[in-house]
C-alpha cells in the first residue's frame, strides 16, 4: 500500500465524478427535482388521506430514504458506465488502478450527493409537513445515514459487477436494483404487510433493520431485538461478497475480452 | 541483454455464442523484441494483432503460453507492469465532457501523480503535442487529429519505458499521420522508448519499424528486418533495363544474383538479390554484348511485396 499514490488514484475518480455531475444538467434534476417531487407528492398524499402525524412521519422517512439511497448509489453505479459510454474502459484498466480506488473515489462523491439530498428532503419535510427530525438525535441520524450509505454501496457494487459482465445492457440495473430492494424492505409500510414468502425476504435486506431502528424513535415497534447488529452485520457481509463478485467479474472480463469489447 | 518483450506460445480463443465452438484467435505466437526497438506487427484485419498486443498490455489473459514485458510476467505481475508501460490505440476515446487538460490530469492521477509533478507533466505534454490552445476544450469538441494527439499525450503521462501503439494513425489525414509518425520516431530516438506497434499500413511500418512480424489468422508467419525477410523469401530488388534495339543476347538467369527475369519488347525486368551490389556486374555483362542500354532502373523491394508474398 503506497498511501500518496493510492490517494491520487482515489482522488482521480472523485474529481471525475464531481466534474461529470457538475456538467450534467440531469445531475441537478437527480438532486433537486426528483427528491422535491417525491416529498411533495408523498406529503400531499398523506395530507389528502388525513393521516395522523406519526404515520405521516413513517411514510416521509421512507421517501427520504429512497431518494438518498438512490442518489448515493448512482455515482458508484455510473463509475464504470461513464467509461463504457466513453469507450475508455481499457485505458483506465491499463493504468495501475484497483477496484478499491474506483469504489472509494466514486463512492465519496455519491456519499456527499446523498447527504445533500437527505438534508434537502429533511428540511422540506420539516417545513412543509411538520416532520420532526429531533427524536433520533444526532447519533440516531448519523447511524441511519451510515446504514443508508452502506446499502447504497451494496447496490452500486452489484451494478459495477453487472456492467463488467454485460456492459451497457446493465444500465437499467442501476435503477432497478434499488427499487427492488426498497420495495422489499418496507419503505412506505411495515414489513408485516408484505405477503408471506416476500416478508421473509425482507429479513435479508439490511435497510429493513435501519428503517426499523430509525422509526422506533417515533414510537413504532421494532420487530427484531437488535436491528443495528443485524443491519450492520448483513451490510458488511454483503459488501464483502459484492467486492468479491466485482473482483471475479473483472478477472472474467480480462479472460473473455469484455474490457476490449466495451472499448470499441 | 534481457528482451523488452518475450512471448512464447501465446494462444487465445473466444467463445462465439452458446453451444458454438470457440474461435481460435491466436495459435502459439512467439515474439521477442529488443529494448529500444520499434517493432511492427503487420497483418490484415482480423489477424489477431489487437488481441496479441492486448495480452502483452495486460488487458486480456491468454489461454496458454507465457509472456514477459520488461522482465515482468503479464499474468503474475500486471500491477507493476502497468506502471511502466502505456497504450495508445486508433480511434481515441476519452470521457466526452472533460477537457483536454482534465483528461490528462485524470490519467496522471491514475498513475499516482499529484501536486506539482502532475501539473508539470501535464504542461510538458500539452506543449509537446501542441495542445495548449485546446487545453480547455472538451473531448467531444476536438477534431479527430487532436483526439489522437491527446491519446498519444495520455500514453506518455507515466513516462513509460514501453509503449503499445495499436494502429495509431488509423482514421487520420495524411498530414496528421506524418506528424504523428515523426513524434513516434522522436520519442524512440530521444527517450529510448521501446515501441510495439500494430498496423496494416505498410508505409508506416517501413518508415518506423526496424523489425516487423507478420500475423495472419492468429499465426506468426515471419519476422525479421526487411532485408532479412527479403532474403528469406527470395525477394530481390527490381532491376529494369531498357535497350535501344532489343534485349541483349544473354542468358539472364546466369547473371550474378539474378533470381528471375522477364523479357518484354525492348525491356528486361530482373529480380536481383542485393541489386545495388550486383548492378555494376550486370551492366558490364550487358556492355560486352555491344547492346545499347537507354535506361536503367533499380528499385528496392518494399514491404508491400513482402506482405503480399507472406500473407496471400
Amino acid at each position: 500500500m503506497r498511501l500518496p499514490s493510492d490517494f491520487h488514484k482515489i482522488y482521480a475518480y472523485a474529481v471525475r465524478s464531481a466534474l461529470v455531475n457538475r456538467r450534467n444538467v440531469f445531475a441537478v434534476f437527480e438532486m433537486l427535482f426528483w427528491p422535491g417531487v417525491a416529498i411533495f407528492s408523498v406529503g400531499l398524499l398523506t395530507r389528502f388521506l388525513k393521516l395522523d402525524p406519526e404515520t405521516v412521519t413513517f411514510i416521509l422517512i421512507g421517501a427520504v430514504s429512497m431518494n438518498t439511497i438512490q442518489i448515493a448509489q448512482l455515482d458508484l453505479s455510473y463509475a464504470l458506465l461513464y467509461s463504457v459510454w466513453a469507450k475508455s474502459l481499457k485505458h483506465e484498466f491499463m493504468a495501475p488502478v484497483g477496484l478499491a480506488h474506483i469504489l472509494v473515489g466514486s463512492g465519496l462523491v455519491g456519499l456527499i450527493r446523498g447527504f445533500l439530498v437527505f438534508v434537502l428532503m429533511g428540511l422540506l419535510s420539516m417545513w412543509l409537513f411538520n416532520m420532526d427530525l429531533g427524536p433520533p438525535g444526532t447519533w440516531g441520524l448519523l447511524i441511519f445515514l451510515a446504514g443508508m450509505f452502506l446499502n447504497a454501496a451494496i447496490i452500486g457494487a452489484l451494478v459495477l459487477a453487472l456492467v463488467l459482465r454485460f456492459g451497457q445492457r446493465a444500465e437499467v440495473a442501476a435503477w432497478a436494483f434499488s427499487y427492488l430492494m426498497l420495495l422489499l424492505c418496507g419503505l412506505y409500510y411495515p414489513v408485516s404487510v408484505l405477503p408471506p414468502g416476500v416478508r421473509e425476504l425482507a429479513q435479508f435486506i439490511p435497510l429493513t433493520y435501519f428503517l426499523e431502528y430509525f422509526r422506533h424513535f417515533y414510537g413504532f415497534p421494532q420487530a427484531s431485538s437488535h436491528p443495528l447488529l443485524y443491519g450492520f452485520s448483513q451490510s458488511v457481509i454483503y459488501l464483502g461478497l459484492c467486492y468479491g463478485l466485482v473482483q471475479y467479474t473483472l478477472r472474467s472480463a480480462l479472460q473473455r475480452g469484455t474490457l476490449l469489447r466495451l472499448s470499441e | 541483454m534481457q528482451p523488452a518483450i518475450s512471448a512464447k506460445g501465446i494462444s487465445k480463443s473466444f467463445r462465439t455464442g452458446f453451444f458454438k465452438p470457440r474461435k481460435q484467435v491466436l495459435h502459439a505466437v512467439d515474439l521477442e523484441v529488443a529494448p529500444g526497438a520499434i517493432f511492427g506487427i503487420l497483418g490484415p484485419n482480423g489477424a489477431g494483432k489487437t488481441t496479441f498486443i492486448s495480452i502483452l498490455a495486460t488487458l486480456l489473459r491468454p489461454d496458454g503460453g507465457q509472456a514477459q514485458v520488461l522482465g515482468l510476467d503479464v499474468l503474475k505481475d500486471p500491477g507493476r507492469l502497468r506502471e511502466r508501460v502505456n497504450l495508445a490505440a486508433s480511434g481515441a476515446h476519452f470521457l466526452w465532457c472533460l477537457t483536454v487538460e482534465e483528461n490528462l490530469r485524470f490519467y496522471g492521477r491514475l498513475y499516482g501523480l499529484g501536486g506539482r509533478t502532475l501539473v508539470a507533466k501535464v504542461e510538458e505534454l500539452l506543449e509537446l503535442f501542441e495542445l495548449q490552445p485546446h487545453r480547455r476544450v472538451t473531448f467531444e469538441r476536438l477534431s479527430t487529429g487532436l483526439k489522437q494527439r491527446l491519446a498519444l499525450a495520455k500514453a506518455l503521462i507515466n513516462n513509460p519505458e514501453l509503449l503499445f501503439l495499436d494502429e495509431p494513425t488509423t482514421g487520420l489525414d495524411p498530414e496528421m499521420s506524418r506528424h504523428l509518425r515523426g513524434e513516434i520516431l522522436r520519442l524512440n530516438r530521444d527517450k529510448g522508448l521501446t515501441i510495439l506497434l500494430t498496423t496494416h499500413n505498410l508505409r508506416e511500418a517501413e518508415q518506423l519499424c526496424g523489425e516487423v512480424a507478420f500475423l495472419k489468422e492468429g499465426r506468426m508467419l515471419a519476422r525479421g528486418t526487411i532485408p532479412q525477410l527479403q532474403e528469406r523469401l527470395g525477394l530481390g530488388d527490381h532491376v529494369s533495363l531498357v535497350f535501344r534495339d532489343g534485349p541483349a543476347p544473354l542468358d539472364y538467369a546466369q547473371l550474378p544474383g539474378v533470381l528471375t527475369f522477364n523479357l518484354e519488347n525492348n525491356r528486361v525486368d530482373l529480380r536481383v538479390d542485393r541489386g545495388e551490389e550486383r548492378l555494376a556486374a550486370i551492366l558490364e555483362a550487358v556492355s560486352r554484348t555491344q547492346s545499347q542500354v537507354v535506361q536503367v532502373r533499380l528499385q528496392e523491394v518494399d514491404l508491400a511485396e513482402i506482405y503480399h508474398e507472406i500473407t496471400l
